[in-house]
């Protein structure tokens, strides 16, 4: 699968777009006018949220603006260039989700062990390296961060339950 | 706003105490065996943080635990996020949360997540007091009286600083308004230091400070102070200018703006579902640690009237306090639509 | 001269074996946090504060402003070698810091940051020993509109510079200064933009969003690019850190020019973040090498470093005449000395000259201290480097997710710094500009408050930008900086008209 330019220009500036109509309605529950004291609280991000519309929309015509003229050759015309092609963004994936699976993880069972299967797995199945050296990693990469945050500088990270049942705090 | 006079609060501690040393006997099985966290419900700096630390070196240096000591900022959402962590940690042993009357404020006037229901109060410490200041080179307000003169030459137009909207200096503000009949305008800074310094400098004419946040630029001549919000004079007789000291600070009554007692406490919580014992052996904690010379040079610095209150005594006082506050936020439109 | 004799006092002070004992122990520590993106300055000064309640003032205070300056190089280190600006001052530095490193000369990299940066600690130093009793009445003239003014300059400086689609410059900004709104606003105690989202009225932290749009960012950025990583080039050698800082002079004006934008910013309430990001902009304007910025410029590296570290050095001075902390690091430190006993504000000086003048005195070892430390940290980096991307790309995602989470214990907010390590991502594929997005999000809350604040005292009326001399001035560059690029963009138009080469402009 490949994803050009083209459309992912349209789709971020139509996410672009719709971020600045949620803003332009969100601060409409704080007043959005000019008071006798200068502006009201939802003055500023009205106007925020309209810029980033307006910009949107620009961008957005500029690009098929850009584009159109690919079909038909001729001086200034751009070619469909790609954005991501399908091997790289079949990595990309198989970077990121394991990411989000350990944030989920770690909101459930707490940041320890959510990097500690984490590293396990990247050790295991991206790098190569043997179970028992992944394993080891691991323990190693928890180990260091237990110490320097939880004994060192003492900032507690989440626990979550399976190591509080043991009692590691 | 009422709190009894300081000779009473006094007597009150020390029965308070004999009493807790009872309980505390009883009682004394339970020690935490973890760091304890300190949460704070303001961002580093301010008078909240200051506590917080103060009351951490107490009782770090006079070895009065044997756990570690950390403190947390939580100062988002105006300090709401320090009691929504309350929420969501109910039960938790190891965490003491410190702040001002915001616990019970905050959700007047904003939307929060918790409810009182989800803190258990532990105590109230100490209280500061609120001192009205002019910069009397800049403003040429040197007195209470001119101040009021003038604002009511000159309605909307006299500028007065405070820390942050709907907070203990706005509230004060719409107080004095109310009391002497003036339109002032009320201008929030991030903190207090910044509104000092704001009057300091001769861009605002006046503003509404716990005294050690404008002590300095009262030293240096930049800064003046016209009144204090307490029901007597301040006790304090250090003398701090060539001719002033703070027990020459007029009542803000005496000077003509029928503002009794206003005040702000210092108070300490734990969340909902936390074991009696442990609630038990945090109070007896605070006290010990008002007993500390490091605390007792901070209430000193910085001229509070020392009160501690726990139990019964404290649910009263909050109840009291939380009903005053309902009257003037509803006075002052400020009141969530729900809850009005 | 009265000050140059307190300041020798002040060495006689700072000098004894046990506070150059702490100020290496203070420095070493920093680093660590520094290098930690979760940890960062304010944190591991707040950790230590307990530690100093049991020691005389002096010692305490060069012990927390020692492991600020470790803090600040160590900062910089991350974002050269990660692209993850272990503190937010170090954002900057990751503009040109990074893509140096990238082409294997992160040694040179580094040697560049460290040794400019402490140039511009010592330029700020200099400017505290001889301006100190100046500096104080100077900021006290500061009110509000003169705060608007001093972020509209920064800003300023910044809006012209970027290149490429100007629409996309203006989303990237008004996002954002909307990224900075969410929250409580300060001048009505309102949520703003919250959906009803408890975690949002927490308001998002700067720190989530660098993590996430340069840190998490660059890490898919790097994947798409075929893991090219070429720290493995990084040839560790001593002849390169020392030709590196041979090489240093040679950028005179540009250390000049940071230094003072370092030392203005420091003493007006900018900041240091603001103060790297408009000494980069001014530098890629005025450099005759400008239009390579971005690239792997070594004065890309110099401008932001030197603002950097003279803008840190010199917000020490506001917080101990005035009360007013410059930083976050500030402020825990503001609150240390009242916990010590002393009171920060005017009367210090005369008061406590022996503190006030054996911490300026520490300032000047301390800063030499750090720079020695920390180019002796390079090899391990280097080091570092030499592990395969599929090793560290992983442990870089996990200090980035850790670092989200210490901000304030929330896995709300880990879930907002991988949004916008997607966003970052996309953006920089797409050529958003993502430097006027992080200004935006630094200054704009403040600047909105300045400007509120200004309105509520003027009763509404604008003069009050104008009204004085100060004010008048700062706002009156700060517009010429603005329509620099547009009078340049115009008077270029106009001369390739009248020179006819009947060129429709491409770009």
């Amino acid at each position: 699968m490949e994803i050009s330019r083209k459309t992912m220009e349209a789709a971020t500036a139509v996410v672009t777009g719709g971020v600045g109509a949620l803003i332009c309605y969100g601060s409409t529950e704080n007043g959005i006018g000019w008071g006798a004291g200068g502006p009201e609280p939802g003055y500023f991000p009205f106007g925020i949220g309209c810029l980033i519309l307006l910009g949107s929309l620009a961008t957005l015509v500029q690009t098929f603006w850009k584009y159109a003229g690919a079909r038909h050759p001729g001086p200034g015309a751009v070619a469909e260039e790609p954005f991501i092609d399908g091997t790289r963004l079949r990595l990309l994936v198989a970077f990121a989700l394991p990411i989000m699976a350990m944030t989920a993880i770690s909101v459930w069972l707490g940041l320890y062990i959510g990097m500690g299967l984490y590293i396990f797995y990247t050790m295991r199945v991206s790098a190569g390296f043997r179970t028992l050296s992944s394993l080891a990693t691991a323990l190693l990469v928890i180990a260091i961060n237990f110490v320097v945050f939880e004994k060192l500088f003492m900032v507690p990270l989440l626990k979550g339950p399976i190591l509080e049942y043991f009692g590691i705090y | 706003m009422h709190i009894t006079s300081l000779r009473k609060g006094v007597i009150a501690a020390a029965a308070l105490t004999a009493g807790l040393a009872v309980s505390g006997a009883a009682l004394a099985e339970w020690k935490p065996d973890r760091p304890v966290e300190l949460v704070v419900s303001a961002g580093p700096g301010g008078g909240s943080d200051i506590f917080t630390r103060v009351v951490q070196a107490a009782l770090t240096k006079n070895k009065l635990v044997d756990t570690p000591l950390i403190v947390v900022n939580k100062p988002g959402g105006s300090g709401s996020e320090a009691f929504n962590y309350a929420k969501d940690n109910a039960g938790s042993p190891y965490k003491v949360y410190f702040g001002t009357q915001d616990a019970y404020v905050l959700p007047l006037g904003t939307k929060v997540n918790y409810a009182m229901k989800d803190l258990t109060p532990v105590a109230s410490m100490v209280f500061d007091v609120f001192i009205l200041w002019s910069n009397p080179k800049a403003s040429g307000i040197n007195t209470a009286q001119e101040f009021i003169a003038k604002a009511k030459e000159n309605p909307g137009k006299v500028r007065v600083a405070g820390a942050k909207a709907k907070d203990a200096d706005e509230t004060v503000v719409t107080l004095v308004e109310r009391a002497t009949g003036t339109d002032l305008a009320y201008i929030p800074y991030k903190s207090g230091s910044e509104a000092a310094i704001q009057v300091a400098g001769g861009h605002i004419e006046a503003n509404t400070n716990n005294p050690s946040e404008s002590l300095e630029q009262w030293k240096a001549g930049n800064q003046k102070p016209l009144c204090v919000f307490t029901a007597e004079r301040l006790a304090d007789k250090t003398v701090v200018t060539e001719n002033m000291s703070w027990a020459d600070i007029p009542t803000c009554v005496e000077a003509g703006i029928d503002v009794k007692d206003f005040v702000q406490p210092r108070t300490v919580w734990m969340a909902a579902d936390v074991p009696a014992e442990a609630v038990a052996y945090y109070t007896e904690l605070m006290q010990k640690a008002m007993q500390t010379p490091e605390f007792k040079d901070y209430t000193a610095r910085n001229v509070q009237i020392t009160k501690f209150m726990t139990g019964d005594e404290l649910k009263t006082f909050l109840a009291e306090q939380t009903k005053n506050y309902e009257k003037i936020y509803a006075d002052n439109n400020w009141l969530l639509p729900a809850s009005q | 001269m009265g000050n140059f004799g307190q300041l020798m006092d002040g060495f006689a002070v700072a000098l004894t074996l046990h506070h150059v004992m702490i100020m290496v122990i203070g420095v070493l520590l920093g680093l660590i946090v520094g290098v930690l993106p979760g940890l960062g300055a304010p944190n591991g000064v707040s950790l230590l504060l307990p530690l100093t309640f049991t020691m005389d003032p002096i010692s305490a205070i060069i012990l927390l402003t020692s492991m600020y300056w470790g803090a600040l190089f160590g900062g910089s280190t991350t974002s050269i070698l990660f692209n993850i600006p272990g503190e937010p001052s170090s954002v900057a530095t990751t503009f040109d810091g990074h893509p140096m490193a990238k082409q294997g000369e992160a040694v040179r990299a580094l040697t560049l940051a460290f040794g400019s940066a402490g140039f511009g600690a010592m330029v700020g130093v200099i400017v505290i020993t001889l301006l100190s009793s100046w500096v104080a009445n100077f900021a006290l003239r500061f009110g509000s509109p003169e705060y608007f003014a001093v972020y509209f300059m920064a800003f300023a400086s910044f809006i012209g510079m970027a290149g490429g689609s100007p629409f996309k410059t203006l989303v990237c900004i008004m996002l954002g200064l909307a990224v900075g709104t969410v929250g409580m606003d300060t001048i009505s105690g309102e949520g703003r933009l919250t959906f009803g989202i408890t975690q949002l009225t927490n308001g998002i932290s700067f720190l989530i969003v660098v993590i996430g749009l340069f840190g998490i960012g660059e890490l898919l950025l790097t994947i798409d690019e075929g893991y090219k990583f070429d720290g493995v080039k990084a040839k560790l050698s001593l002849p390169v850190i020392l030709r590196t800082l041979a090489e240093l002079p040679r950028y005179w004006v540009t250390l000049l020019r940071s230094a003072l934008v370092g030392c203005w910013m420091g003493i007006t309430p900018g900041g240091p973040t603001a103060a790297s990001f408009m000494s980069y902009a001014l530098g890629r304007r005025f450099s005759k090498r400008g239009k390579y910025f971005g690239k792997g410029e070594p004065e890309g590296i110099v401008a932001p470093e030197t603002a950097d570290h003279s803008a840190g050095s010199c917000a020490l001075l506001p917080m101990l005449a005035l009360g007013v902390p410059g930083s976050a690091t500030a402020a825990v430190m503001m609150g240390g000395l009242m916990i010590w006993g002393l009171s920060p504000g005017p009367m210090l000086f005369t008061s406590r000259p022996d503190f006030v003048w054996g911490l300026i005195a520490s300032m000047y070892m301390g800063n030499v201290i750090a720079v020695v430390l920390v180019l002796a940290t390079v090899p391990i980096f280097a080091w570092i480097l030499r592990a395969p991307f599929t090793v560290v790309g992983p442990l870089i995602a996990i200090v980035c997710l850790i670092g989200a989470y210490t901000v304030s214990n929330h896995m709300f907010d880990v879930w907002v710094a991988l949004a916008f390590g997607v966003a970052g991502y996309v953006f920089k594929k797409l050529d958003y500009p993502l430097a006027p997005f992080v200004l935006a999000v630094v200054l704009g809350d403040k600047a909105e408050d300045a400007f509120r604040q200004s309105m509520l005292s003027s009763g509404g009326s604008l003069a009050v930008f104008f009204e004085n001399p100060l004010v008048a001035s700062m706002m009156g560059i700060g517009i010429l900086l603005l329509s620099l690029p547009l009078l340049s963009a115009l008077f270029n138009g106009l001369f390739r008209r009248g020179a006819g080469a009947g060129q429709t402009s491409s770009s």
